[in-house]
């Protein structure tokens, strides 16, 4: 038998209703490991490149990975992938919860959906028993309502749900798919995906334990691992404020998105600081599977309760769009995760068109009379309404803002902030040289966690010596030696997604090692999992997402940034006067990673 | 006995997991004796285990397979267990639950309880000394018939209702 693995894949075709499980290759496992690599490498196998996102040709996958769901602190993610609805390259989202680890103890590494329902449905996995149901009920409902009312139906609280929104349903190209309410697989339009498959939602009990191979080394592993975490130095901030400590700690160094980019310094942060959120609104923390930080967070207001916000929606429905009010931001982070749309994406449109209105670009006539003033909450409300329901100017905006801005036209395309069709995360890249190398490389567009190169924030100068032989890797505002940087980071970064941690602490936190992650694979599989093979199996996989995005008309023309944070400079703060030199990075990027000057793999 | 603050209570399983791994190698839900419900619309996370009660319905098993050990935990006898399932019924809060026709219920790790050491944000702790009594009677009114799930439910909901009330007056100050 195989362990680690559950050892089963299975594939659903939602058009002809046929349900497979075949047998885990580990011979496959080995180059794929798990998690987003293995679909990853499915995608590259399997799917026929030329296809429109939303055809029933698109196969929508979701991967666990070897160590999901086991002793294995914070082994709680998966990965949504598929063709993006979004950008129409390689899109995948992962998210935390406890839906991975259920979904290995009902026997699965991989599902593999295809095809289109003819009406709408949800799949039901309980252990072997998996079925296509019927969801006209379900149509309409939001993802809390949802998540509820599957359970009810099933009559078993400890069903684990992943679930669309009416924003999934109408196709908004940057809809989510959430588990446990507010782990959000947010970016690239996966929900978008499950909605165009007429997929609500899927259900997964199991009950097979996940078993190891050799489980005292595994044991004696995973205690190093804790004792890595609990004795870092940012264990304290991140337990007490989660990703939201990020709101003073960028300002701090002067890279806050506010204005839409236009500052990299917010004057009124302290009212919308993850500490005044903590002091305020927060009543405990809140957890992913087996974590032990516990860095998510519950608040009640007075008009809503939920998990959350992180950092990302906390920003984009901050200073990013000119909010100075948090109880406001918190309610429409409520509204987002139970309608089903990604923050960033979402609050970028609104960015563009409140940029575009300060500048005279657009006018209320433009957008059914509405009014894009920086902070103008009635607005924000309006337009989210519209975007979900497709309705009126909201069907444009549903697109996201690259074709927006198309739509628009009039010199508004240079508003648009994004790589790759794909909406730029809340940092400045400005300030963070090595941030602004991963947006414009990251095999998904404008992302930061392909790579996330924390370490050039830590300012660790002697350890950067150590590491690389580059004392200015551990000074942001230096462009020397970041691409040694981000090609290290983004092999931590997919080996964290194959191996289902969590990014803030495998990357983030710089807890995963090659060595130590190689260690973990092999006494928790059995298979021959040297530290040689899993770096042999990370450059297979990124190479993969290569090749497959240049098929999808992806050039090194792409490989760049919006024009705001290569030519025009922050005017005030600590990253006052800086700009990111991205030709001369991508092309040192380029040639570490063994691609030619066209960014091609050989 | 184990006293749980569902106010520290992340949700985070660690309780659970361990106690699967430490008793069975590996790591799942069917095979803990602690199982923390979530209710994820009211921010509940609530470790349900024995809570070594006052009235002991466990131990009115046909079989007399169960016995209490000198920390006052329960024991089942593997030989004398026919897998009956009554001590699943009796059991008003569901913390004795058959799975693949083995009653899984706190053993208390032999007085040093894994899901104790592992809870690093202090919601599960141990006090061997404690000779305070849990009733359970309150909660066997409406329990028949419920699956070990539901009366788990159940008993964490009344359980958090003062976490509830005191959270909603204690914000946005």
């Amino acid at each position: 038998m195989l362990y680690g693995y559950s050892g089963h894949i299975l594939r659903v075709d939602l058009s002809s209703g046929k349900i497979i499980r075949e047998k885990s290759d580990p011979h496959y496992m080995l180059k794929a490991i798990g998690g987003r690599g293995l679909n990853s490498l499915r995608l590259y196998d399997e799917l026929r490149r030329d296809i429109d996102p939303l055809s029933p040709e698109n196969i929508l996958l979701i991967g666990v990975g070897p160590l999901t769901g086991s002793l294995l602190s914070s082994s709680a993610y998966m990965t949504i992938s598929g063709k993006s609805p979004m950008t129409g390259i390689l899109g995948d989202s992962a998210a935390g919860g406890f839906f991975g680890p259920e979904l290995k103890q009902a026997g699965y590494d991989q599902i593999i959906i295809t095809g289109k329902a003819d009406k709408p449905c949800y799949l039901l996995i309980a252990d072997d028993h998996v079925e296509i149901k019927e969801a006209s009920h379900l149509w309409g409902s939001d993802i809390w309502q949802t998540t509820s009312a599957i359970r009810q139906e099933l009559t078993d609280n400890a069903f684990q749900i992943a679930a669309i929104g009416p924003a999934g349903e109408n196709l908004v190209k940057f809809a989510t798919v959430a588990c446990n309410n507010s782990r959000m697989f947010g970016r690239t339009g996966m929900g978008c995906l499950f909605g165009s498959k007429n997929l609500k939602a899927i259900a997964v009990r199991g009950t097979t334990p996940v078993s190891i191979a050799d489980t005292l080394t595994y044991m004696d592993l995973c205690r190093e691992l804790d004792r890595r975490i609990l004795a870092h130095p940012e264990w304290n901030d991140r337990h007490a404020l989660g990703s939201t400590l990020l709101m003073k700690a960028l300002n701090n160094i002067g890279i806050l998105p506010t204005n839409h980019f236009q500052k990299g310094v917010c004057e009124y942060v302290d009212k919308i600081s993850g500490q005044e959120l903590a002091e305020k609104f927060k009543v405990k923390n809140k957890s992913c599977f087996n974590c032990n930080i516990h860095c998510s967070r519950y608040y009640i207001t007075g008009d809503v309760e939920s998990e959350g916000p992180e950092f990302e929606t906390l920003c984009s429905y901050s200073s990013r769009i000119g909010v100075d009010d948090l109880h406001f931001t918190l309610k429409m982070a409520a509204y987002l995760n139970r309608m089903g749309i990604d923050a960033l994406s979402s609050g970028e449109t609104i960015g563009w068109a409140m940029e575009c209105f300060q500048r005279g670009l657009l006018n209320k006539d433009d957008v059914d009379g509405l009014d894009f003033t920086w902070g103008n909450k009635e607005t924000i409300e309006e337009i989210l309404g519209l975007i979900v329901q497709r309705k009126g100017v909201g069907d444009a905006f549903a697109e996201g803002t690259r074709s927006l801005s198309t739509k628009f036209g009039r010199g508004s395309e240079k508003y648009a902030l994004h790589v790759k069709g794909l909406d730029i995360i809340c940092g400045d890249p400005r300030g963070i040289k090595a941030f602004g190398l991963t947006y414009a490389i990251a095999s998904r567009g404008a992302d930061h966690l392909r790579a996330e190169p924390f370490f050039e924030l830590t300012e660790r100068y002697d350890e950067a010596e150590k590491r690389w032989g580059i004392r200015d890797i551990a000074n942001r505002l230096s462009n020397n030696g970041k691409a040694v940087l981000v090609e290290y980071t983004e092999r931590q970064a997919l080996l964290t997604d194959c191996m289902t941690m969590c990014k803030n602490i495998g990357l983030s936190m710089d807890i995963l090692d090659f060595d130590l992650a190689g260690r973990l694979l092999k006494a928790g599989t059995g298979l021959n999992f040297t530290p040689e093979r899993v770096e042999k199996s990370l450059r297979g996989i990124i190479d993969a997402d290569r090749k497959m995005n240049i098929d999808f008309g992806i050039d090194a023309s792409m490989d760049t940034l919006p024009r705001r944070f290569t030519h025009e400079s922050l005017e005030e703060g600590p990253s006052k006067g800086q700009v990111v030199p991205i030709k001369e990075m991508v092309k040192e990027y380029y040639r570490l990673r063994g691609w030619d000057e066209e960014g091609r793999p050989a | 006995m184990i006293i749980v603050n569902p106010r520290k209570c992340s949700g985070c399983l660690r309780c659970q997991v361990n106690c699967s791994f430490f008793h069975t190698g590996s790591v799942g839900r069917s095979r803990s004796r602690v199982k923390v419900v979530k209710i994820e619309g009211m921010g509940i996370d609530y470790p349900v285990l024995c809570r070594q009660c006052e009235e002991r319905f466990c131990t009115r098993c046909p079989e007399s397979a169960i016995e209490i050990g000198p920390y006052g935990q329960v024991i089942v006898s593997p030989t004398l267990c026919v897998s009956c399932g009554t001590c699943e019924t009796l059991c008003p809060i569901g913390a004795i639950e058959l799975f693949e026709d083995i009653p899984y219920v706190c053993d208390l790790c032999g007085g040093e309880p894994r899901c104790v050491m592992e809870c690093n944000m202090g919601a599960i702790e141990y006090e061997p000394d404690s000779n305070e009594l849990v009733s359970l009677q309150p909660f066997k009114e409406g329990a028949r018939g419920q699956s070990p799930e539901a009366k788990r439910i159940r008993y964490a909901l009344e359980m958090t209702k003062g976490m509830r009330e005191q959270w909603k007056s204690s914000v946005g100050g």
